[in-house]
């Protein structure tokens, strides 16, 4: 069992190194980066407690795949397999509850570290034979295998801004409207197989000006019912609500040149320490953008001629 | 046409193509065999601009890449995505419109379900849908028999005389000799990197009997079967 988690740490460490970056430096960026987005959920909302317990078990989920679990099953047999599980289920959700602890938030947690404990038991087969539809058929893609696979954190804001109306806080609204480009950004942080990049036959700069219009297009088509439902309930606040869609749709546009801009490699330290900048300073968008899509017309020329 | 002159790859110190000279032309089917480990994929992924190599690749309809239907020898499949967006987003990438993809769907795949669920084969023959419906003029098949029923094979041997009598230029690599012999005007053997021979449909029969007699030699006596 012991080997196990040395033979994780190792691979934490080898992620470290592919993207040329000292393990020990890796950690401590990551650290502060938790911190830092920690930090600013709890100062944002007064509902960051449920929300912070949502993302720390939307974090270890992935975790509950049942061919993983077949895996760990055959390697350690029934028992130990659970225990495998809890340990490292609570391993993934420390940071989160040393958070909450931090935050003198006992309740959350115990319920977290409870619920961590509990998830490791149950088995999420990834052979669905039910095929979700989505309205992203037309350009199947990001938006059609990402959508599958966070439906239920989308209706989740939706179900956010519904609670933002009923107890009047607009703020919260707004969370909604950002949570639903996180998720978004999410579908674009895994480099795709080159096959799908060399079928195109576009040069890489109109194959990035498609993939820049279909996540606009299509981003717009999940956040409209909230920031509709808010115009109404709050048409004071409506320059905020275009605000926050215009920076929301910056960093997607953002985080889709980042995808390239190190392909076929995942997204490089330098650019993701960029983009963090932009999130304490968004105008610095401006630069980053145009930055981002020259490397990636480099990145792609070979490809994409 | 497809005409390669003096191609040459190497994997860093090591040289994995030497010098291929070959033409491909219009209307005719190519076939390219040799052991594992010849070549035969890196060959293919240079003619497809997927990976760098020396030499000179040119072709009739330019850039080859934009007119070329890839098929390689384990398609790869986005996870959660169905077998219908998947034939969508191949026709998109190439700008080629699709209205009733189900009516065209000639294997009788199950469309509406994920794509990465189905088996070697059905992945295999939805991949060989997609290039086919992308109406590419160029068709490259690496090992497109490889896991399909024989039903299926019956049906892409006709694929391949259809495309054929359609003038496309089709290369193929195969492990079975007859579904070569089957389909192919031309053979080239390809065998540490180099192509060696290369020989028309008249002498197949002559190049079956000696690739068999190199291939398996006295080998079997060794094993001492009892």
């Amino acid at each position: 069992m012991t080997t196990y988690f040395l033979l994780q740490y190792q691979f934490i460490n080898r992620r470290f190194k592919d993207a040329n970056l000292p393990p020990i430096l890796g950690y401590l960026l990551a650290a502060l980066l938790f911190v830092g987005l920690s930090l600013y959920l709890f100062y944002k909302t007064t509902f960051a407690q449920p929300i912070y317990i949502a993302i720390a078990l939307s974090v270890i989920s992935p975790l509950a795949d049942s061919r993983r679990n077949d895996f760990l099953n055959l390697c350690f047999g029934n028992a130990k397999q659970r225990i495998v599980r809890v340990i490292e289920n609570l391993l993934v959700s420390l940071p989160f509850i040393l958070f909450l602890l931090y935050k003198q938030y006992w309740l959350s947690a115990l319920c977290l570290t409870l619920l961590a404990s509990l998830v490791a038991l149950i088995r999420v087969s990834t052979t669905i034979s039910i095929t979700i539809p989505t309205p992203f058929y037309k350009k199947p893609f990001e938006f059609v295998v990402g959508f599958r696979q966070s439906y239920l954190a989308i209706f989740a804001a939706y179900a956010l801004t519904v609670i933002a109306i009923c107890v009047a806080n607009f703020n919260l609204g707004i969370f909604a409207v950002m949570l639903v480009f996180v998720i978004c950004m999410g579908y674009f942080t895994k480099p795709e197989n080159m096959y799908f990049v060399w079928i195109y036959s576009l040069n890489a700069k109109r194959f990035l000006f498609t993939k820049i219009q279909t996540a606009l297009s299509y981003v717009s088509l999940l956040v409209l019912p909230i920031i509709v439902v808010l115009a109404i309930f709050y048409p004071s606040n409506i320059w905020w609500l275009l605000l926050f869609w215009l920076v929301g749709s910056g960093f997607l546009v953002a985080i889709v040149m980042g995808k390239y801009a190190n392909y076929p490699h995942e997204l490089g330290i330098t650019q993701a320490i960029m983009l963090a900048l932009c999130i304490s300073f968004p105008p610095f968008l401006l630069l980053l953008i145009p930055y981002l899509f020259v490397k990636s017309t480099k990145r792609l020329s070979h490809l994409l001629p | 046409m497809i005409h390669i002159n003096n191609l040459s790859k190497h994997f860093g110190k090591q040289q994995v193509l030497h010098n291929i000279n070959v033409q491909f032309e219009k209307g005719k089917v190519y076939g390219i065999v040799g052991e594992n480990g010849a070549g035969k994929t890196t060959l293919f992924r240079c003619l497809a601009g997927l990976e760098d190599f020396d030499g000179e690749i040119t072709s009739g309809l330019q850039p080859l890449k934009h007119h070329l239907g890839l098929l390689l020898t384990e398609p790869y499949f986005l996870p959660r995505i169905t077998g219908q967006e998947y034939i969508q987003l191949l026709c998109n990438a190439r700008n080629t419109s699709i209205t009733d993809i189900a009516s065209k769907n000639i294997f009788d795949l199950p469309l509406h379900k994920y794509a990465a669920q189905y088996s070697t084969g059905m992945k295999k023959k939805l991949a060989i849908t997609a290039i086919l419906l992308q109406g590419n003029s160029y068709f490259i098949l690496d090992e497109p028999f490889n896991g399909v029923d024989i039903q299926s094979n019956m049906m892409i041997v006709e694929i391949i005389h259809q495309l054929k009598a359609l003038q496309k230029t089709v290369i193929i690599s195969s492990h079975i000799f007859s579904t070569l012999s089957d389909t192919c005007d031309t053979i080239h053997v390809l065998q540490n990197g180099s192509i060696t021979q290369t020989v028309q449909k008249a002498d197949f029969a002559s190049l079956e009997q000696t690739m068999k007699n190199v291939t398996i030699g006295n080998k079997l006596q060794q094993l001492g079967l009892v």
